[in-house]
């Protein structure tokens, strides 16, 4: 890894890994399915220090984001996690 | 802990896998004690990991399970191999300097940072604050962290009832100005952006203020930004040291000096002898002083190169270069070759320049952008350095930070124009531009040409390829956006045309007469 952590930049919003057992959960509040959720590619800096501490993050999990948004205070987004490989 | 990084070819990786543990013979010789290390195919990247039980002098009767070729010197003991995901070899040093490529073997240390959690926002908000945003959330509203700031401030100076009253007058506002279900939210937001952009210059160069450092603002900078170009025409980075330093100049001015790129003819001249055929190579002093190059580090340059042999002259403080083959040609290509020898410096960062803000603390802009690099330099704040280009933010940073980053430099582009746009129609525009995980443009290349719809797509742009493409390949098309309702004839699904009405007929009740 480099000498810096992606997730402190102040750019980077919070990263959180959603367990699978909360996943549908969070789907039925949005009242979605997982192919519309919004993407975040595998090889994604952010995520790719996430896996320094959660170990692998399968393609198909969910990512909790907590925006800090400057009209709504905190806002949560999610995204999951897919297969393509960011350009 | 040193490693051994050793490049090698993949025949000999599947041997070593097949047969494991084995002992490993290579015809260079390696001194000292390693417990580990790691194979790159590529002298780039590293994708296997071994474990190391020894390493010894090469000896004839020992039993070798594996070979690579004659003058063996050394013999490796593998115990264990694995596949990682790559690395690239920049993680690792030797001493200060960066690894950039392995040829044969190297000893060099991987630098790595234990990585933490990110500190939750909600952690930095004093509880009054948070309880008070916890309530309107119950009553189904969000308010942002300065507005109950504000709204606290007015309970201590106009009492409580008051308080009360305003805090309730908010909800309902902010409930009556929500978005509509399906309110056309788009369109509302093209139209936002695009009236006040027709009020925009159509060329503004500005000096931001900084001396020499040029940046793109204005309409061609924001169409720069919705294009999603893979390099901005004017890539500028702001590097912010870290709070201990960033009061002190000379630290400044060091790191200045360390991330500019130096290169040869920026400090040296260069001769050129036809009638022995070298190139001498003649360092000014003062410039070198200016830029803090040494002549050993120019000669540790040149070492690098190849085809070339360097002849130092360190007494008369020069160096003479000779080209290995003896023709004008070659000896042409090489001097214009040298001319442009990174010496020191990052790459990709044509020139640095520090400012003073008004507090006191120094902040340097550059021209030209590598913020990986720069993000791992030690005297540099990597948490607020950053670069206009939001590619190399998604790529470096992640694709959040490149929404975030969309959004900062589109607001900021307006700001400067002296325009207001509001906030979400440009959150908007960054939540769809990183929808896809990846950064798209607006346009026929990204978000247009990759909608579902047939119709939709043919009616924007390029229409016989796709009806063409959608015949051959037997696409259908589900009529759920506008263009394609429009285009059949159908009412479109927003607004009212979204909801379906049933009339309930009651049986008609008796006229009166």
């Amino acid at each position: 890894m480099s000498k810096f952590n992606v997730l402190h930049h102040e750019l980077v919003p919070e990263h959180h890994v959603v367990e699978i057992k909360e996943e549908e959960k969070v789907l039925n509040a949005l009242g979605i399915t997982k192919d519309s959720l919004p993407k975040i590619s595998r090889n994604d800096a952010a995520l790719k220090t996430l896996e320094e501490m959660h170990g692998k993050i399968e393609a198909g999990r969910i990512i909790k984001i907590v925006r800090k948004s400057s009209t709504l205070g905190f806002t949560e987004y999610y995204r999951v996690v897919s297969n393509e490989v960011f350009k | 802990m040193d490693s051994l990084i050793i490049k090698d070819l993949k025949a000999n990786v599947d041997k070593i896998k097949k047969q494991m543990p084995c002992n490993y013979a290579v015809d260079y010789e390696i001194r000292g004690d390693f417990k580990d290390g790691y194979i790159t195919l590529d002298k780039k990247t590293i994708k296997f990991r071994i474990s190391i039980s020894g390493i010894e002098e090469y000896r004839e009767e020992k039993d070798l399970t594996l070979k690579k070729k004659t003058g063996l010197k050394t013999i490796i003991r593998i115990s264990k191999i694995e596949d990682i995901e790559p690395i690239s070899v920049a993680e690792f040093r030797v001493g200060k300097r960066k690894l950039k490529e392995v040829t044969t073997f190297e000893k060099a240390e991987r630098t790595s940072i234990k990585i933490t959690k990110k500190r939750e926002y909600s952690s930095n908000i004093d509880k009054p604050s948070m309880e008070l945003m916890n309530k309107f959330n119950e009553k189904g509203v969000k308010i942002p962290l300065d507005s109950a700031t504000r709204l606290l401030q007015l309970k201590e100076t106009k009492g409580v009832k008051y308080y009360n009253k305003v805090v309730d007058t908010l909800v309902t506002e902010i409930k009556r100005r929500q978005v509509d279900p399906y309110e056309a939210v788009g369109i509302i937001a093209a139209q936002s952006i695009g009236e006040p952009g027709t009020q925009m210059t159509m060329r503004t160069f500005h000096f931001a203020g900084v001396r020499e450092v040029n940046v793109t603002l204005g309409l061609p900078r924001l169409i720069e930004i919705v294009d999603a170009r893979r390099t901005p025409s004017t890539p500028t980075m702001t590097i912010y040291l870290k709070s201990e330093f960033e009061k002190d100049e000379s630290i400044t001015s060091r790191v200045v000096k360390e991330i500019e790129n130096t290169s040869i003819i920026d400090i040296c001249d260069i001769e050129t002898d036809v009638e022995d055929m070298t190139l001498t190579i003649i360092p000014i002093k003062e410039r070198l002083k200016e830029r803090m190059v040494t002549l050993p580090d120019i000669i540790d340059a040149l070492g690098r190169e190849k085809g070339i042999t360097i002849l130092p002259e360190e007494s008369k403080g020069r160096v003479i270069v000779k080209p290995q083959q003896d023709s004008y040609k070659r000896l042409y290509a090489t001097q214009e070759r040298l001319k442009t020898l990174t010496i020191k410096g990052i790459s990709g960062i044509k020139r640095a320049i520090s400012r003073k803000q008004n507090d006191g603390s120094w902040i340097i802009y550059t021209q030209g952008s590598n913020l990986k690099e720069v993000l791992e330099l030690d005297e540099v704040d990597s948490s607020r350095t950053f670069t206009n280009d939001i590619v190399e933010i998604g790529q470096v940073l992640g694709i959040e930070a490149a929404r975030n980053a969309i959004l900062n430099e589109a607001r900021r582009t307006l700001e400067e124009q002296g325009l207001e746009v509001d906030q979400r129609h440009l959150m908007l525009v960054a939540d769809m531009m990183s929808f896809e995980g990846s950064i798209r443009a607006v346009g026929r290349q990204g978000i247009s040409g990759k909608k579902s719809s047939v119709l939709a797509r043919a009616a924007f742009e390029i229409t016989t390829k796709h009806l063409l493409r959608a015949g051959l390949m037997g696409e259908s098309d589900s009529l759920t956006g506008v263009a394609e309702n429009i285009i059949v004839g159908q009412p479109i699904t927003l607004g009212t045309g979204a909801i379906h009405l049933v009339y309930k007929r009651n049986e008609p009740a008796k006229q009166v007469q």
